[in-house]
């Protein structure tokens, strides 16, 4: 049965913006095909990234040196903050979906917006990481790069660069949809339910925080 | 509109502490004086595939998903850390001299 025809016999048109009953797939259950189709995005993203862990585990693996004299040791703590600032965002990414659920509008915006936060955060460390911007917050006054790890200089620095911005440009493109979606829920774009546009983007955000898992694991922590 | 079965709020909490706490837990393997490379890469590598299927199973609700849909995800997912096995492997035996 299709879309429409569902929308049709619950009695919505094509251009409704309420809740659709979605018929259950024997396959895929309940599942959209939004839903379907992020999933498929997601795991070719994962993709990209093992293409770049498995080129990083590659060098290294094969390396007779990995650090240099001169390169800086990565900052164990400052990143564990990190990513526990990442994990903090999940959780309120779960509660705006566990409020848009529940179609409370007000709660669903609270949560985006305390995960925008959460993801901006991440990105002003990152930022200190590099360059050292905010004395503040510690983690080494000059930045990484000020330190001597400069891209371009070893595979170390290469592959720690590639593989962290890429991560953190997944981050920024995390951070303007949340921002899309909030807006659209101020708005009320969606109607009271907007469960449907905040499961996917809750998705794209999960899988960010997932692949820092690895990230932090593979290049911060082993030695 | 996909509404089914998620876990509750509890749950959610329950999930990040446990995520935390095992971020608390890497970092004091790293930090663990005396302890030699294996046991320490056996560790941090398990320790972050724990943290990375909680998020999927719990937070990206795969759990609650079709077997369909989970076979979907984990199929592709595993055949890059097999193929990743291989050949890092490969690159070390190559590094140590027989």
């Amino acid at each position: 049965m299709s879309a429409s025809a569902v929308a049709a016999a619950h009695g919505h048109d094509d251009h409704a913006h309420g809740p659709v009953v979605w018929p259950e797939d024997a396959e895929f259950g309940l599942a959209t095909p939004g839903k379907i189709a992020m999933w498929i995005f997601l795991l070719s993203d994962a993709f990209s990234f093992s293409g770049l862990l498995l080129g990083y585990g590659l060098l290294r693996g094969g390396s007779v040196q990995w650090h240099h004299p001169g390169e800086p040791e990565l900052g164990i703590n400052f990143t564990a903050f990190l990513t526990f600032l990442l994990i903090c965002s999940s959780v309120s990414m779960v509660m705006a979906l566990a409020a848009a659920q529940e179609h409370d509008r007000k709660r669903t915006c609270f949560w985006l917006f305390l995960t925008i936060l959460g993801g901006i955060g991440f990105l002003c460390g990152q930022m200190h990481e590099y360059f050292g911007f905010l004395p503040f917050l510690g983690g080494g006054e000059h930045g990484l790069i000020g330190e001597g790890l400069v891209f371009g200089h070893s595979d170390y620095a290469n592959t720690f660069y590639v593989t962290t911005t890429f991560h953190g440009c997944h981050v920024t493109a995390g951070v303007i949809y949340l921002s899309v979606i909030l807006i659209n829920t101020l708005r009320g774009k969606y109607g009271d339910n907007p469960a449907g546009p905040v499961e996917l983007v809750g998705l794209f955000w999960h899988f960010v925080d997932l692949v820092w898992i690895l990230v932090f694991t593979l290049i911060y922590l082993i030695p | 509109m996909s509404e089914a079965a998620h876990a509750s709020r509890k749950q959610y909490v329950g999930i990040f502490v446990a995520l935390a706490v095992l971020t608390a837990l890497e970092v004091g393997l790293v930090k663990l004086p005396g302890i030699s490379k294996d046991p320490m890469v056996t560790g941090l590598v398990l320790l972050a595939i724990t943290k990375a299927a909680l998020v999927a199973l719990f937070f990206m609700h795969l759990k609650w998903e079709t077997k369909v849909m989970r076979w979907m995800v984990a199929i592709p997912l595993c055949t890059p850390v097999v193929y990743a096995f291989v050949l890092i492997a490969d690159a070390i035996s190559r590094r140590i001299p027989a």
